[in-house]
């Protein structure tokens, strides 16, 4: 008897458990009157809040919305435009920059002055903890002051035409020149003191964080009263998030996350050029930065005739269309894509290398690396075959598929390729600084101003003599190269720089230490009846989550729907839940209790 | 994260033996010597032994942790620079920050001292204490591991004992069916498919579970937050339980069948005793014996957290820190993470020894 009232507790228990979750999430979830409220999902979680050492992209993009920049890329063009800077001029030597910063106030009403950006980049520059997230950017300061509260002096060693596309955000100093050690500073403390469009109220580690939008930002107070940034590990399950409405919008999804909310009628999905170029490097004979020869990448690859013959036997059309499902725009170009419309370099005419294997023929053919008995071709010293290394990373599909098809190709040229497949930590020190590889796959998401990624093509970038990486993407080293990137670095005439950043992308095409495959699109989804509008950077077909700006959230707009609209449809789901729910375990408890008594009259002897 | 099924009750039992002719030493002068000394001095004696062992082994684990994840290729300061843009002063100084320009042995005792002062080093993606981050997440896994060992560990001691006891019958069969298909199940499909179905809702089904973690933006205070964090726990505990549980069924049973052909089992029933209380009294106390060094060795594995159905559910536990770690990589948390678990098993299995010894006086007297 006693355990058969304590089946029946442990039965009321286990339903009194089940109904209250529904209870209370009805409760809970319901937002306040008129509150319009945007839910981003994003699969990676906050590394720090501090700005001087956050590096992951959801955290940079939270503080691209908490705090204003000198600088902020145009809506329409990308080309810098005022953010808290108004406007800016450069000395004739171009080693000067004088910015006059707008009048404007913190989120605390403390205003805001040529002090605290002077305060943020001096730290950088003299603390080696904040140096974390953008010490390069700073690298070539020689100092910085401000003259008054409104002007702002920057002095450069060399010049700098990337000025203007300064990476830091500009910190309040009454808050932060109390921080002792910025290495150690968690910047936790909320809300937080701001300048941008949005204040982060709450952090909750490793779940979500809460913005609010700033009344008193300067553009004005954008139209949706809060943002959360909520995090998920797995993209199916933001997916399944999304359709359900636990979450209004996912940014930077990959093709298989993107495919599978084909044809769901409330959700837009958003397929756009993107920042990123895929690319081969050819190892082109490796060496250090000092030209010490370093590695055993194949000595045909040394050759330029090879590399070219090698960009004839790529079919760019196809490789876009099988290993990234049509999800992006073949490359006609280098390695910066066509998103960036003014930097955009595209090949035309005799300059672009179509894909003709017979060409590739001729030109190997006509190098004097004669074909064997296998179809496996040999230096023209005749010592060794072109047998060489594809290295791609483990468990990465697309890049099998990928080495699949240019084996394939490379064969018909008279190349023998096998496929190498690393670890990444061991990818990035062969392909970047012990030089192990002939072929390798790599890619760079580029910024609106494109100088770093050339800056990876650089003599310097290639690893010192004690074998230390120092960031090259390619090992390449040449002389035209280096002078056109000195030049574009103090060129501070836009159109100028543009004609030698494209003069660039040429060199590198033709050269082909790096031959760009495909440009991978944007994807990102969201849902119609939660976001009535977002206006993309740059506006026409840009990107949402994920740009050198605020732009998009900045303009968002809820739509219509009342914010409760997601909690109302789930209670109704509640109270059916806690129906079955009911149902399911009361008939489980009966069968219990008429087994048990079938079982105690049965034992009774 | 668990022994393959099939290994599962042997290796309990080479276990409980090896562990038993381990403290050998210790263990045989209390059963060779005078009566009168007693089991509570030679249990101590024991426990001693035991304890020694478990400290030589954290130091193993101390010093196999350090070099093992030294031998791990690649210089970790070009794996977290890789896609940054970075100079090579920046790398100096990088290396300088992580102490990997000193020598090895000077690193290895500054990485020992460090060890035993609960320092683990620094995450170099958070740039935060590791115990410090190991602690916030020890949390949310005991809460979701924890509950999800308990339910798991009832539903397979009590469906095995009665599958042992209605050995070959249908409930026998279905039930230890049941539990053989779920523990074939790919966790990640599983966490899937329930996410799919009670998260988001199918057909007639409402998407009446969240689709993510612990906790939601606007969570409630106070009592109703208990009941919040426990809506949340339904989905990822039950996949947890639906795939381990079959582990205890299985070595319940086995163990249990055992038993019931025992004479004493025999002798027990012809003093006419129910057969409930031959089962509840007599075999199942003797069967449970296995079951405890089991169900001890996965108290230890409690703190790695259960990697894949975290990570399905995005649950901020250990086992999506590690997840994460490894993704990064970051190796000061994967090496923090590591030695928290060997030590954990490393406690937890002694104990299961020492409580062993104090369980089954056939221990004693061996």
């Amino acid at each position: 008897m006693t355990r058969l009232g304590a089946r029946l507790a442990a039965l009321g228990l286990a339903l009194a458990m089940a109904a209250l979750p529904a209870a209370q999430a009805q409760a809970a979830r319901e937002p306040e009157a008129g509150r319009r409220i945007v839910r981003l999902g994003a699969t990676q979680a906050i590394d720090s809040m501090n700005p001087f050492l956050a590096v992951r992209v959801v955290s940079t993009q939270i503080h691209r919305w908490m705090y204003g920049y000198l600088t902020v890329p145009d809506s329409k063009t990308l080309r810098p435009a005022p953010d808290l800077a108004e406007s800016w001029e450069t000395s004739d030597d171009g080693l000067t920059w004088t910015f006059k910063i707008r009048d404007t106030r913190w989120s605390d009403g403390t205003p805001l002055t040529a002090r605290d950006a002077a305060w943020t980049l001096n730290k950088i520059m003299t603390d080696d903890a904040a140096k974390t997230a953008n010490g390069p950017a700073v690298e070539n300061f020689e100092s910085v002051a401000a003259a008054d509260d409104r002007t702002l002096v920057i002095r450069t060693k060399k010049p700098q035409a990337s000025m203007l596309e300064l990476p830091v955000p500009i910190l309040p100093r009454h808050v932060w020149e109390k921080v002792g050690d910025i290495g150690a500073h968690e910047a936790e403390q909320y809300p937080a003191v701001a300048s941008g469009p949005y204040i982060a109220v709450e952090h909750v580690k490793n779940a979500y964080v809460k913005l609010k939008a700033n009344p008193s930002y300067w553009r004005g107070a954008p139209a949706v009263d809060e943002l959360h940034v909520v995090f998920y590990e797995n993209p199916e399950a933001a997916n399944v998030g999304l359709r359900k409405g636990d979450i209004d919008w996912i940014g930077r999804m990959d093709g298989a996350q993107f495919e599978a909310l084909a044809g769901d009628p409330a959700i837009v999905r958003w397929n756009t050029s993107g920042r990123r170029a895929v690319y081969l490097q050819l190892n082109p004979g490796a060496a250090t930065a000092g030209g010490e020869p370093i590695g055993d990448g194949h000595p045909a690859l040394k050759d330029v005739r090879v590399r070219r013959a090698i960009h004839h036997a790529i079919d760019k059309k196809t490789l876009a269309e099988q290993v990234q499902n049509g999800l992006a725009v073949p490359a006609d170009g280098s390695i910066v894509p066509p998103m960036y419309k003014e930097f955009f370099w595209r090949a035309e005419g005799d300059a672009a290398v179509s894909y003709d294997p017979a060409e590739a023929n001729r030109i190997l053919d006509e190098a004097g690396y004669r074909k064997g008995a296998d179809g496996v071709r040999t230096m023209p010293d005749g010592k060794r075959r072109l047998e060489m290394r594809f290295s791609i990373h483990t468990d990465a599909p697309a890049e099998d598929k990928l080495a699949q098809f240019l084996t394939g190709w490379l064969k018909e040229i008279g190349i023998a390729l096998t496929t190498r497949r690393l670890d990444s930590n061991k990818f990035t020190e062969e392909t970047g600084s012990t030089a192990l590889y002939d072929i390798a796959i790599s890619g760079w998401s580029v910024n609106p101003d494109p100088e770093e990624v050339f800056a990876t093509h650089l003599c310097s970038r290639r690893p010192t003599a004690s074998g230390e990486g120092g960031g090259t993407e390619s090992f390449y080293c040449d002389e035209e190269f280096e002078k056109l990137y000195q030049e574009q670095l103090s060129e501070l005439d836009r159109a100028e720089r543009v004609e030698i950043v494209k003069r660039m992308q040429e060199k590198l095409y033709t050269d082909a230490p790096v031959i760009a495959l495909y440009y991978p699109n944007n994807l990102e989804a969201y849902r119609k009846d939660r976001i009535a509008s977002i206006t993309p950077i740059p506006e026409d077909r840009g990107i949402l989550y994920g740009g050198s700006s605020y732009w998009p959230v900045y303009t968002l707009r809820a739509a219509a729907a009342p914010a409760g609209a997601g909690s109302g449809g789930m209670s109704t789901a509640a109270v059916a839940g806690i129906a079955a729910g009911a149902a399911v375990l009361l008939g489980a408890g009966g069968f219990l209790l008429a087994r048990r008594r079938r079982a105690t009259a049965d034992e009774r002897e | 994260m668990t022994a393959p099924l099939g290994a599962a009750p042997g290796g309990v039992h080479g276990g409980v033996h090896g562990g038993v002719q381990d403290g050998g030493p210790a263990a045989g002068p209390a059963a060779g010597g005078p009566e009168r000394t007693g089991a509570g001095r030679g249990l101590l004696r024991y426990a001693l032994a035991k304890l020694g062992g478990a400290l030589l082994s954290v130091a193993m684990v101390v010093v196999a942790t350090f070099f093992l994840f030294r031998l791990i290729p690649g210089d970790p300061t070009v794996a977290y620079t890789r896609d940054v843009p970075v100079s090579p002063e920046q790398l100096a100084l990088l290396r300088r920050q992580m102490g990997l320009d000193r020598p090895l042995p000077e690193q290895f005792l500054d990485f020992v001292a460090r060890a035993l002062r609960g320092d683990l080093g620094t995450s170099y993606e958070y740039r935060r204490p590791v115990a410090e981050l190991i602690a916030e997440r020890l949390g949310p896994t005991l809460l979701l591991v924890g509950t999800g060992l308990a339910v798991a560990v009832t539903l397979g001691l009590w469906q095995g004992t009665r599958a042992a006891w209605n050995h070959g019958g249908r409930l026998d069969r279905f039930s230890t069916g049941v539990s053989l298909t779920l523990w074939s199940v790919p966790t990640f499909w599983l966490g899937l498919l329930l996410l799919m179905v009670f998260a988001a809702g199918v057909g007639p089904i409402p998407g009446f579970f969240p689709t993510r973690g612990m906790e939601d933006v606007d969570a409630p205070d106070g009592p109703l937050y208990a009941l919040h964090v426990a809506h949340h726990l339904v989905l990822p505990c039950l996949t947890l339980v639906a795939v381990v549980y079959a582990q205890y069924l299985v070595v319940m049973r086995s163990s249990l069948l055992e038993e019931i052909g025992q004479d004493y089992v025999t002798t027990a029933r012809a003093k006419g005793l129910r057969d409930a209380q031959v089962r509840r009294r007599h075999a199942v106390p003797n069967a449970l014996l296995p079951t405890v060094t089991l169900v001890f060795l996965h108290i230890g594995l409690v703190v790695q957290g259960a990697v894949t159905t975290e990570t399905v559910y995005s649950w901020p536990g250990l086992g999506l820190l590690f997840y994460e770690a490894i993704k990064g990589p970051d190796f000061a948390v994967m090496q923090g993470t590591f030695m928290v678990l060997c030590v954990a098993v490393i406690v937890m299995n002694t104990l299961a020894d020492v409580l062993y010894h104090v369980l089954d006086p056939r221990v004693r007297s061996a």
